[in-house]
């Protein structure tokens, strides 16, 4: 079984229009190159899902592609607020729903197990319910105390990077797993995207470590350094300087368009080079792995 | 008195950790959250198990790193967990975490989403993240601010992120949620005042009343006596120094140009405390 696609035709697939599950969290394991094939593809009015959000979901927000975003947070932690999120947050010229990162989870579950809403305490009290028109706070037919219902979340698309894919679509995620076989599940189509290639063989050697599964993957990409410039634990580190590179053209509207240009508009390989090559890549951001 | 000197920093850090009890995760989003849970296990509380952010391994000897403000690990050596781990831990109460919020008010209620209204905000922030969870499941809730002042310590929060001492949350989860304790760089407060209200617990080694009264933006009442916080150790201060050699403590608390030259020396300071890869390494 062959799933393997190249990264702009898996990006050509996702119409406008459609609901995008994007995994990693904020700075971390994030599908970059697939989300920058998803940029340069043009695309328009897409509903993103992020439980917790970051570069993601400000470049597609920043290249005009999004209509709404579902989020539980949208950073760059330490270095500060997300430019186009913030902008858009505050000229409301992009949907927004508050969820939080459980009821992310709770809704992408609902979907996954075909039922109408999963129960929650997450968010009593808060100004989350006030704001988010997505829950209800109803009766336990038990008798207990109110619990809040949870609608479920129905991506069309899921970008996940992992550690290693095999043709099949079996996906290793060697850190942190985050929400993403969550994603994978919920998601019609689920694109696996990951640092390499390997062997069924090879793949199964890592035993507990394959989370996610072929029966949920549609297609898979071979992208090596395909969460630059977040932390792909625990290959490769955060690249500091591509990150406020990013920043810094994020903040100017004409110096954006040079880099949806320069960096987003060309294709992985292109990209690769501009940030000095796989091997000094290699230099300035790996890690040992023994 | 302690033998060596020590700075504010370390004087919260400790303060933070004499606050983590018993065989719970602890979750380290933040410099100052993960040395606090570093500090506690080997010095108050040792059976708790630390989370290092951004992999969440459990038990795990961190690498002080900039990778996300805080510590990268080698993920291998930590046992993997997932969201769903962490979130049953928080469903079970065994969870806990130093939330540092944008905004804090009187009854405890916490701000990371919005300046303003939330639909039309001036600041839009990050979102309220885990934030509703822990409010909703935790007997537990510590907060820290680095900069205690009339915007960050409020009458009134913008947007409830997290549930304060309200009578909504009373009512919908009893004391569940409930703020237990705030550290700031002026004293350590907790929310036994009447009706839930935020009051002085200790100040710090010099801050007097007046200056924590004028940096609060409503009237703050005080348990009397005010105690003093006690100065850290100097086997505490230098765990804290050794533990971080980056300085990811300091830059937390910088803002601006300074933040940036020294997150940019961190970055290259840790090239060097993270093993480099071999050149013939394969990737397996």
């Amino acid at each position: 079984m062959n799933k393997l696609v190249l990264l702009d035709d898996m990006a050509r697939q996702i119409p406008d229009g459609a609901t995008v599950a994007i995994g990693g969290s904020s700075i971390s394991r994030k599908p970059m190159a697939m989300v920058r094939a998803l940029a340069r593809s043009g695309v328009k009015d897409l509903r993103l899902i992020v439980d917790v959000g970051g570069p993601d979901v400000d470049l597609l927000i920043g290249v005009g592609a999004v209509r709404e975003v579902i989020y539980a947070f949208v950073g760059f932690e330490f270095l500060g607020l997300a430019p186009h999120f913030r902008t858009a947050r505050q000229n409301q010229s992009v949907g927004f729903q508050e969820w939080t990162e459980y009821t992310i989870m709770a809704g992408l579950d609902a979907t996954i197990k075909r039922i109408p809403f999963i129960p929650t305490h997450a968010g009593l009290a808060t100004d989350v319910l006030s704001v988010n028109p997505a829950f209800r706070v109803i009766a336990d037919p038990f008798g207990g105390d109110d619990v809040v219902a949870i609608p479920p979340l129905s991506p069309d698309f899921a970008l996940i990077h992992a550690n290693y894919a095999d043709s099949a679509g079996n996906g290793v995620i060697l850190g942190d797993s985050h929400a993403d076989a969550l994603c994978a599940k919920a998601a019609k189509t689920t694109f696996l995207s990951c640092e390499q290639v390997l062997s069924s063989k090879d793949l199964q050697n890592l035993g507990a470590g394959v989370q996610i599964l072929r029966i949920h993957t549609t297609g898979v990409i071979e992208a090596p350094w395909g969460a630059h410039p977040t932390i792909m634990a625990p290959v490769y580190r955060l690249d500091l300087m591509a990150m406020k590179d990013y920043l810094q053209q994020a903040s100017d509207p004409d110096l954006w368009l040079n880099y949806t240009l320069e960096v987003i508009g060309q294709d992985h390989e292109t990209y690769v080079k501009r940030q000095g090559g796989a091997l000094a890549l290699k230099q300035r951001l790996g890690v040992s792995s023994t | 008195m302690t033998a060596e000197p020590y700075r504010l920093d370390e004087l919260m850090i400790d303060a933070m950790a004499r606050e983590l009890s018993g065989e719970v995760l602890v979750s380290s989003v933040t410099a100052f959250g993960a040395l606090a849970g570093l500090v506690a296990k080997a010095f108050y509380a040792p059976d708790l198990a630390l989370l290092a952010t951004p992999e969440s391994g459990m038990d795990v000897d961190f690498l002080p790193s900039l990778s996300l403000g805080q510590f990268f690990i080698l993920a291998q050596r930590g046992i993997a967990l997932g969201m769903e781990e962490v979130f049953d831990a928080i469903f079970l109460d065994k969870f806990r975490i130093w939330i540092n919020p944008a905004q804090i008010d009187q009854r405890g209620s916490v701000n990371i989403s919005a300046i303003g209204p939330w639909a039309t905000p001036k600041v839009a922030l990050v979102g309220s993240r885990g934030i509703p969870e822990d409010t909703s499941h935790l007997s537990k809730l510590c907060y820290y601010l680095l900069d205690h002042n009339p915007r960050t310590v409020v009458a009134a929060v913008d947007f409830r992120s997290g549930a304060g001492n309200t009578a909504e949350r009373e009512q919908r989860l009893g004391r569940i949620g409930a703020p237990s304790v705030l550290v700031t760089n002026l004293g350590v407060f907790d929310f036994q005042g009447a009706h839930g209200q935020m009051q002085i617990r200790q100040l710090h080694p010099g801050v007097d009343l007046t200056a924590a009264e004028s940096a609060t933006g409503f009237h703050l009442t005080a348990a009397s006596p005010v105690a003093t916080t006690p100065e850290p150790s100097s086997e505490v201060v230098a765990f804290i120094r050794q533990h971080d050699p980056l300085g990811l403590r300091h830059m937390e608390m910088q803002k601006g140009s300074g933040a940036a030259k020294h997150q940019d020396q961190a970055w290259m300071d840790e090239r060097s405390l993270l093993e480099a890869p071999s050149a013939g390494e394969g990737a397996l």
